[in-house]
């Protein structure tokens, strides 16, 4: 039986990523995921890790060795952060286009300008549209599940995409918390090993990736949207699996905590949960009768199930910790995203955001206060003041 | 109560517009008949095998592999349905075997095809 | 790491123009120009290669050409990469099959990677990943074919393309007469300056058939990073006529503007060394991008050559050509 330890998401991840016996890891420095791709070094030099452990030249090339390496069968494995996320980005369609179910662990942080190591959505966020299976975790513990159940998903045949495990930067990927580890015989049985379709192979010559007509183009693009519409089903039955195997109790899209009765509601997405979980029993027990809905995919959006579990709230905000300059609501990028989520219910929910932890700054329960208290003005009041709100400023 | 989301739809590509899964295709075997460039030429090259000296030369530089030497014959065969009408083989023909002629002078000069690409 | 045997290929020598393979990799069907210098050096590489074959295809005229509509001409397998990444997805490619062969899933042989990238592949927009791949010793053979532009998108200028050349970003006009005002980059020198791991490095052009398999051949049958600069001439981007295409490879060679060599363990090997070089104006005059030219940018062409002659000459001990096939004079 594993016993819990004491670890970093960092070395979580490259946890993961060794249960997971990726075969081809390619790595390149950037703060603050560096110490995944130095945990797997460790563990690939001590001959703990059968894998080829390939020093990338950028983080473009990262994501192009992974690619080559996925193609020709292997399990692939990379990861970034902040401004090597965008500076990946001609890569992320190919990949998602191609079917390649590669790995990328991003521990995020604020992009430049100027430098900024603190944790930010902003850059895997920027990546949404491109086709890639995209969700953040909580804890040092999701991380290292996230890991294994992301590949599981990714490499379904009935999926067949690329995978971002995110996590917040320093929040997650530099404070260890409990993690337990699984054993062989329960990954073993929960992921199967990488089978490619259409492997570049000697003795079955196949052409990746032909260019094609602009007639053709609509088609490709359907068959990717398709794709996306079995996914939530595989999502399902993996977290079940995994729930099973493992002991654990995930939602597989939604953590839902004290939403059954609630007026208000926090919607947000990583680490800073923690604070709000925290915030949300304070606030209840003076008798505000508050939620969390904490999102666990970004892509696939799990629209029927976000509004099944909020739309009887009365007035939402979301803790955006991503930007989105000049959008809709002049604020990030998940309210648009809710907000149209809930458009079509009979009794829409209000909805607000507001801007916290950006540039890697700690939201304090007392900032969770703040909204609450916004947000319970905006119940009696029946309607939203404002779209966004600055915490802070 | 919340009442029911609208669904996603359903995506149907029509049969005739089909693409393989990722943009992944099988390797064409020996010829790619998808792409017949003989319609592209106005001129062929018309060998003379008295002159030719069998030393491979034009079957070394056609980009489009329109030459083969045919082993058991002794003689050089010209493949009709990919040349393009470069006129390498014709410039490089040591012994001038290899003459260019105007494509429509022949029976089956033009090759038409049956519908564009 | 212990020593394990991957089973790399060692392809022999082709002895003479009848012993060519006959199967085709690189199969006709395909859209590039009437007389495309790239695709016959691509049809020879492949027919060198043989069929335990991987391509990688950045993009270009040898790909955007090659693999147009979902058809594709390579009886082997191919995968389209970014002009940006070819190195690095190679790369991926060939760890990918180390790790296989490793854990048993693929008994042998170790396929040939060979990276099939153009002249801003290569150098310019690709010069990173190609760095990266040389750097880290995989075992790939890059090639360089070298249309001297970036020919796909409607010839625009390269680090490879000459001095004085029309392309569509370096037009003449009264204020820049000679249209292109740079130095093309040496791309061979890049590979060998920097990389230890590198095995072999070599020049040909395809007017130069059995010399390029067998150096096609030889980089295959070495045990790491490999690079090749073939010069491929291109009658649209060169303005020529599309019969001449291997006269212009040809012309290049006996100019000096190319030179023929094979770079290996710190050691050149220059062949094909003209006894009398003939002057860089016959090369120019017959291409249309040289047509706007003055005599004092053909004597700056010259003076250029004539160093890089200079060069050859001190490398050669003795400057004998060396004959290849019967050719017409």
């Amino acid at each position: 039986m594993a016993k819990a330890k004491m670890m970093t998401g960092c070395r979580a991840s490259a946890e993961g990523a060794k249960a997971a016996e990726v075969e081809v890891i390619c790595s390149f420095p950037i703060r603050p995921y560096t110490a995944i791709m130095m945990e797997l070094a460790k563990m690939v030099a001590d001959g703990e890790l059968n894998a080829e452990f390939v020093h990338g030249e950028g983080e473009h090339g990262q994501l192009s060795v992974v690619l080559g390496a996925c193609a020709a069968g292997a399990r692939a494995f990379t990861g970034s952060s902040g401004v090597g996320v965008t500076y990946a980005m001609e890569i992320y369609s190919p990949m998602a286009g191609g079917r390649y179910p590669a790995q990328m662990a991003i521990a995020d942080r604020t992009l430049d300008p100027p430098g900024d190591f603190g944790s930010e959505h902003t850059d895997a966020m920027c990546t949404r549209d491109q086709g890639w299976l995209l969700g953040w975790a909580c804890s040092p513990q999701e991380v290292y599940d996230n890991t294994l159940i992301y590949y599981r998903i990714g490499e379904d045949h009935r999926v067949m995409l690329p995978q971002m495990v995110c996590q917040e930067g320093y929040f997650i990927s530099h404070i260890p918390d409990m993690v337990t580890l699984g054993e062989r015989s329960q990954v073993k049985e929960f992921l199967p090993p990488y089978r490619p379709i259409s492997p570049l192979s000697l003795t079955h010559p196949v052409s990746h990736g032909p260019q094609i007509r602009p007639d053709q183009g609509a088609p490709m693009d359907a068959q990717r949207a398709e794709t996306f519409l079995t996914v939530p089903k595989v999502i399902e039955e993996a977290t079940a699996d995994f729930n099973r195997i493992f002991g654990r109790k995930y939602d597989p899209f939604v953590e839902k905590y004290k939403l059954g009765d609630a007026e208000i509601a926090f919607f947000i997405m990583g680490a800073h949960a923690n604070t709000c979980r925290a915030s949300v029993d304070r606030l209840r027990k003076k008798g505000v009768k508050v939620g969390m809905a904490r999102l666990r995919w970004v892509r696939p959006w799990p629209t029927h199930q976000l509004a099944e579990a909020l739309g009887h709230v009365k007035a939402i905000g979301v803790v955006e910790t991503s930007t989105s300059y000049g959008g809709a609501m002049r604020g990030g990028n998940l309210i648009h995203e809710l907000r149209a989520n809930l458009y079509d219910l009979d009794d829409r929910p209000l909805v607000t955001s507001f801007m916290a932890g950006l540039g890697g700054e700690t939201i304090w329960p007392a900032d969770f206060d703040y909204m609450a208290k916004i947000l319970s003005e905006m119940v009696k009041e029946k309607k939203t003041r404002r779209y966004v709100y600055w915490i802070g400023m | 109560m919340a009442k029911e989301l609208p669904g996603y739809g359903i995506i149907k590509v029509p049969k005739d517009r089909e693409v393989p899964f990722g943009a992944v295709t099988p390797a064409p075997v020996c010829v790619q008949n998808m792409f017949q460039t003989s319609n592209w030429r106005i001129v062929r090259p018309v060998k003379d095998d008295e002159k030719c000296t069998r030393c491979l030369i034009c079957y070394l530089s056609c980009p489009d592999a329109c030459w083969v030497y045919k082993e058991e014959e002794d003689v050089m065969e010209w493949i009709n349905d990919f040349c393009k009408g470069c006129q390498i083989c014709i410039q490089e023909c040591p012994s001038g075997a290899l003459t260019a002629e105007a494509e429509l002078d022949f029976p089956d000069g033009v090759v038409r095809l049956e519908k564009p690409f | 790491m212990q020593a394990f045997d991957y089973k790399y290929q060692q392809l022999d020598p082709i002895k003479s123009f009848k012993r060519v393979p006959g199967p085709e990799q690189y199969v006709p069907g395909h859209r590039t120009c009437a007389g495309c210098g790239p695709a016959l050096n691509y049809r020879l590489v492949a027919k060198a290669a043989g069929k335990d074959t991987i391509f990688i295809g950045p993009t270009g005229c040898m790909y955007v050409a090659n693999a147009s509509y979902l058809c594709t001409p390579y009886a082997v397998s191919w995968i389209h990469a970014q002009i940006t990444n070819a190195g690095a997805v190679a790369s991926g490619i060939e760890a990918a099959f180390k790790i296989a062969m490793r854990k048993g899933r693929h008994a042998g042989p170790f396929p040939n990677i060979i990276v099939m990238a153009g002249d801003g592949g290569s150098v310019d927009i690709g010069l990173q990943a190609l760095s990266g791949l040389m750097y880290r010793g995989h075992k790939v053979l890059f090639i360089c074919y070298d249309n001297e532009s970036y020919a796909n998108t409607g010839v625009q200028t390269s680090p490879m393309t000459p001095y004085g050349a029309h392309t569509t970003f370096t037009p003449p006009g009264k204020a820049i007469p000679e249209g292109k005002t740079l130095f093309p980059k040496n791309a061979p020198q890049l590979v060998i300056g920097g990389h230890p791991a590198v095995k072999y490095v070599a020049t040909t052009t395809i007017a130069h058939p059995l010399d390029l398999m067998n150096k096609v051949r030889k980089a295959l049958s070495q045990p790491g990073p490999t690079f090749m600069h073939m010069l491929c001439p291109c009658p649209k981007g060169w303005k020529f006529d599309e019969k001449l295409t291997r006269e212009m490879a040809r012309l290049a060679v006996e100019t000096g503007m190319w030179s023929l060599y094979e770079w290996e363990n710190g050691t050149y090997k220059f062949t094909n060394v003209p006894k009398k070089y003939k002057p860089v104006s016959e090369y120019m005059g017959q291409q249309g991008r040289f047509a706007h030219l003055k005599p004092e940018h053909i004597a700056k062409m010259q003076a250029f050559v004539d160093e890089k002659i200079k060069q050859v000459k001190q490398a050669v001990a003795v400057a004998a050509p060396v004959p290849t096939a019967r050719q017409k004079a």
